[in-house]
């Protein structure tokens, strides 16, 4: 499966968990969040753009690092 | 003003906030949806307390928001006394 970095401005537990939770109802994503670099991986068949929407809707600055 | 508009209130429990700053986004996020005209969120009592118009949202919708975000929100009172 593509493997692609994000990186999203969260500044707590909390807000982490709220990416998570975006995530999994989203569904058929792996990932992992690493809140201190504020990057999340995500390992998916989604769109670059259905993954950046689904980011986007917690309401922090998301920006598409690349492809790892 | 439009004397159709109908202004009413909610408090929506709001689980998952941990800092100033998911109380800050959902501010933001909420206060930008249509027919949101106030929105106070409270970090210590774990709430937003939502000023809106009754013609474009509902409780549920306005809950259905904030879940969306990714913060649990439960609705105690769906009908809420004027």
């Amino acid at each position: 499966m593509p493997k692609h970095e994000f990186s999203v401005d969260m500044t707590c537990e909390g807000c982490a968990e709220a990416v998570s939770r975006v995530l999994n109802k989203l569904g058929g994503v792996q990932f992992s969040v690493d809140l201190p670099s504020k990057k999340v991986c995500i390992d998916s068949e989604h769109s670059v753009d259905t993954l950046l929407a689904t980011l986007n809707k917690t309401g922090k600055a998301v920006s598409y690092v690349g492809p790892k | 003003m439009d004397a159709s508009i109908n202004m009413n209130s909610v408090t929506i429990s709001v689980e998952g906030m941990t800092c100033n700053s998911c109380v800050w986004t959902i501010e933001k996020h909420i206060g930008s949806v249509n027919g949101v005209h106030h929105v106070k969120v409270s970090l210590e009592e774990k709430s937003a307390t939502i000023i809106y118009d009754s013609k474009l949202q509902t409780p549920k919708t306005l809950q259905e928001a904030i879940d969306d975000m990714g913060f649990d929100a439960i609705l105690h009172n769906p009908n809420p006394l004027p």
